[in-house]
Order: C-alpha cells, then structure tokens, then sequence
C-alpha cells in the first residue's frame, strides 16, 4: 500500500520535477560552459570584478576568484539557484500531501483506507527526498557534464559531494515545511512563513557578511551552514554542517509524522 | 445481530462552536441507517469522528468495536466511505483513481469493472473532466466495489440523476441483503425513506430521535377526505386518534392518527362517492422535528393544510 501512496505522489509530483530538473540541468550546464572563458581570462576577470564593492560580492557568496571551482559553484548554484529551485520544490511538495489535499479534501478518500497516516505521509516524505535527490543530481551533473564537454576540468567527485550538500540543504527546508504544513493544515500559511524564513535568512547572511559586527546574525541563518566552497576545493563534506542539516530534517520530518497521526483533518 | 456502529456521549466543538453533543448512537449490523439533518446539524461532523478524521472532545464511537480515532486503521478495515463532496484529482482517470483507492482496501486491481458498467461511467475518461453527476458515480462505484461489512455514506445521491439514484437505491438494497450494514447521512427524505430500516434525526448537534421508518410514518397524522352521498348517521367519527377538521354535510375532512382501518370500516356501510388518505411523507414528518423546534413528529400541525389543535402529544426524546 505505501508503494501505491509513493507512486501517486511521485507521479503527481512528475510536472513539477521535470519543469525543475530542466531549468537545473540546464542552467548548471550554462554556467560551466562559461567556466572556460572565467579560468582561462581570471585575470582580467577579476580586475573588472573589482569595481563592485567588496562586501556585496562577498555577500553574493563570491569570495575569492570565480576561476576557483569552489568559489564557482557557491555563486552561481549554492548562492543563487539553488536556494529558488529548492524552495520551489521544498514548499510545493511538502505541503501538498497534508495542508493542500486537506485543504481541497482528497486526504479523506485515502485515509478512509487501511493505510495509516503514519505511512502515508511517510511515502510522500519519500517522494520529497526523491525529488530533491534528482534536482540535486541534475544540477551537478549539468555542471559536470558541461564541464566535461568545454574541459573545465571539474572534479566529478567533489561536485557529487557538492550535490549531496546541497540535497540535505533542500531536505531540511522540505522538511521544516512539511512540519508546519501538518501543524497549521494550511498551504498558504506554511508555504508563505518557510518562503518568508528563507528571504530572512538570505539577508542574515548577506548583512553578516557586509557587516562585520552584525555576523552574529550568520549564526541564524541556513545559508551560513550551505557552504560547498570547501566541498569542492577540498573533497570534504563539513561534518557539523552536514550533521546540521541533516538533524534539522530528521527531526522536522519526524516530528511532522508524529503530529499528523494525533491531529485533526480538518482545513 | 451485532452493533456496527456505537457512540456514547459523542461530542465535538470546534473551538467554541458547537459540533456535535452528547450522541448515543447505535448502528445495527444489517440495517440500512438513516441520518437526517439540515446542513449544519452535524452529519457530516459525526461522520469525521465515525471515521476517525476528527478527535471527540469528549465520548466515544466504535466500528464494530474498535475504536474510531485510536483505531482507526483496524476500524478502516471494516467499512467503506463515500464522502459527500470528494476531490478527486483531476489529472486521473475514474479508473485509476479507482484502482489506487482499491490498493489501499487491499483490492484487486479493476474490482470496479462491474459497477462502472452497470452505472454506464467512462473509466477512460480524467476526472477533470467528467460532469459532477459522473464524479458522483466514481464515490458510488468507490464505496461499493469491496466487501466491507460497512458502508458510511455522507450525502450520496448529490448530483445523481433521478435513474441513478435508483439504481443507488438499489444497490442499497442489494448491501442490504448481502447482510451489510449502511450508514447512509442525508437531507433527501426520500432518499432516507426508501431506503432506511431506522432513521436518526440530528438537530443543532443533538440527536433528537431514532425511530423505524414504518413506525415513524404509521405514528403521523393522515388526512382523510371523504365524499358522502348522503350524512352519516351522528357519531360516525367518534374513535380515538380521529379529528373531524370540517364538514360541509357531504364532505368531511378527517385526521387519523396511525392506523385508519378503523375509519374505514365505520365508512364501508355508507354511501361513499369519494375516499382520498394522504399518507404523510418523511418530510412532514422531518419537519415536525425542524418547524419551530417544538413540534413532536407526531402532531397533526406537521401536515401541510391542516390545522388540528395538538392535545398533549409525547414529545421526541
């Protein structure tokens, strides 16, 4: 039975995901396509680089030379795309199996069934880590694979690493939203604080970054913990980032299974 | 026989507003069960908590013994569900959906071929895009596709054409005869009338009566008019439970109060040119529990026309 729940929900998730993984693949692949011209012109790259003020570049994540591949890969895909695609995805799916389907009143028809909620949210968190897997993968890999065709020269390895951090990034926000999406039973609402918290906490960043006796405030932001620079120059996944991410998720998604089997459907 | 459906002191506020209160209920096995009430009475409200959707703030209700909230898997087990506005998703086809809902009641994939023939339903066709009339029949055919021993149906034949609800109303009467027991919520009398052994009126929350439906109607005032060729000798219409209303000398408008045999016996001997007995429906009698909150279902004042002066009826529980 949850295998029929996990089918439906991926297939329903299918739009969505093909929608994402193109934009990621192809984006990742235009990017390292431009990597060449980046490495091969650093110099001047960097001189012209020079006229915007430093602390926005920094807080834009670009924090050293874009010919470093680390460097490369938090502008243009931890910094920037990532943070949309996977709020995009986090939020939609997270809160489409609880709020949305109580909300429009599918989740009865379901539920009515021997399944029991536990299960059946636990198939759709299944799908959400699914989804991100994919959008991670098909993000790295356009980039690596792209890179691989102008001869970048990227570590498939490291960026693979780089992949996996930035999953578990898009894990805990999935899961964040999936907690409230069963605590408040309200697309909107969830949906609108997590979009909300990830807005907050990109300009935490930014301001801790421009400001230095603000840094306080990196403390809480998620993208302060969403640092691949590392991952790529050195091969090393951040144990504590990691165990971060992955300790907000679990709790969250744990939490969110807890809650919906002791609380009232009702929108 | 055994008790399907049970609830004691059954109540639930959502917030400060009233759900329902204090329902004792009983649902025997086999019986087809009438749940009558306006919207806002609290019929679908009950059938959350049957279904274990909802907590109780108070009380408890069972499915053939398990409880509804805490057990609500095992409960599921047993029964079948037709809620009273389904959303299915758009993008799949009748059978699809149907197959996906079968998986989770653990039955064979196409278990709904028959039914989707008999109620001439396109299973081919994406939900989206059927009329509301033919989602409708996707809840029917979804409800009866299984063998639970339970049906919970809440405002079934909305959107149902006048064929179609007959052959709802048969395939009722079909579970019924396989020994299956029906829950079956609604604000369509006839619906309930023929189709109910028992029927329980919910007003505001409260269950204000359980009756059998024979018994409910056989309890309710008949009108009776009569044409006479000639006056009846004096005192024909003396018996208890009978009203003489108006007499024009020939025509006599009469109120009978359950079983009228004994009128027409006094009127076999007589010179009799027209007879008419109007059996009240359940909807009088539904609105002599809704009318002004104190009408007894059986006062005369709940049919239309008339107006007997009530004399110390026995009010519902």
């Amino acid at each position: 039975m949850i295998g029929a729940v996990f089918s439906l929900e991926l297939r329903r998730s299918r739009q969505l995901a093909s929608w994402l993984l193109l934009v990621t693949a192809l984006y990742g692949g235009l990017v390292a396509a431009v990597y060449p011209v980046l490495r091969d012109n650093m110099a001047r790259f960097d001189e012209y680089m020079k006229i915007y003020p430093k602390a926005i570049l920094e807080a834009f994540g670009m924090v050293g030379s874009l010919a470093d591949p680390g460097t490369f890969w938090n502008t243009y895909v931890a910094s920037m795309l990532w943070p949309i695609v996977a709020g995009i995805a986090g939020i939609l799916l997270a809160t489409r199996s609880s709020a949305a389907d109580t909300e429009r009143g599918w989740i009865e028809l379901p539920l009515s069934g021997r399944l029991p909620r536990t299960t059946y949210l636990a198939a759709a968190i299944g799908v959400q880590l699914a989804v991100l897997a994919a959008l991670a993968a098909a993000t790295a890999g356009g980039v690596v694979a792209v890179g691989w065709i102008v001869g970048a020269g990227f570590d498939a390895g490291r960026f693979a690493l780089g992949g996996v951090g930035i999953w578990l990034f898009g894990c805990a926000i999935a899961a964040v939203t999936t907690l409230l999406a069963v605590v408040t039973l309200s697309r909107g609402a969830a949906g609108g604080a997590v979009a909300g918290a990830l807005l907050v906490m990109y300009l935490f960043r930014a301001l801790a970054t421009i400001q230095p006796d603000l840094d306080w405030l990196a403390t809480f932001s998620a993208f302060h913990y969403l640092d691949p620079k590392a991952v790529i120059d050195e091969g090393l996944l951040p144990v504590g980032d990691v165990a971060l991410f992955v300790g907000i998720a679990a709790a969250a998604w744990a939490g969110a299974i807890w809650a919906f089997a002791r609380r009232d459907l009702i929108a | 026989m055994g008790t399907a459906v049970e609830t004691h002191g059954l109540t639930r506020y959502y917030g400060q507003a009233r759900g329902v209160l204090d329902l004792d209920l009983e649902v025997r096995e086999g019986e087809v069960f009438g749940f009558l009430g306006p919207n806002g009475a609290g019929k679908t409200t009950t059938i959350r908590l049957l279904l274990g959707f909802i907590k109780p703030s108070s009380g408890r209700a069972t499915i053939f013994g398990r409880e509804a909230w805490a057990d609500a898997p095992l409960a599921h087990r047993s029964l079948a569900y037709l809620s009273d506005d389904p959303a299915y998703l758009g993008e799949l086809t009748a059978a699809e959906t149907l197959d996906f809902l079968g998986r989770l009641r653990g039955l064979q994939r196409g278990a709904w071929r028959p039914l989707v023939e008999r109620l001439q339903l396109d299973p081919t066709v994406p939900i989206r895009r059927l009329s509301h009339g033919n989602r409708q029949k996707v809840s029917v055919v979804q409800t009866f596709m299984g063998q639970e021993p339970l049906l919970v149906m809440d405002e079934p034949t909305t959107g149902l054409d006048p064929l179609m609800q007959r052959e709802f109303l048969a395939l009722v009467a079909e579970a019924r005869a396989a020994g299956r027991t029906v829950f079956l919520s609604s604000h369509n009398l006839t619906e309930v009338e023929r189709s109910c052994d028992r029927v329980g009126i919910i007003r505001e929350g409260r269950l204000v009566a359980v009756r059998v439906v024979r018994e409910l109607l056989g309890d309710h005032w008949r009108s009776v008019n009569l044409v006479l060729g000639s006056p009846p000798p004096p005192g024909t219409f003396d018996l208890p439970d009978v009203r003489l209303l108006a007499s024009t000398g020939r025509d006599f408008h009469l109120m009978v109060r359950g079983d009228v045999r004994p009128v027409l016996r006094r009127i076999v001997d007589l010179d009799v040119s027209d007879v008419s007995v109007t059996t009240p429906d359940i909807e009088d009698v539904f609105l002599g529990f809704y009318g002004d909150g104190n009408h007894p279902a059986s006062e005369p004042a709940a049919v239309p026309g008339t107006n007997p002066e009530p004399a110390g009826k026995e009010a519902p529980r």
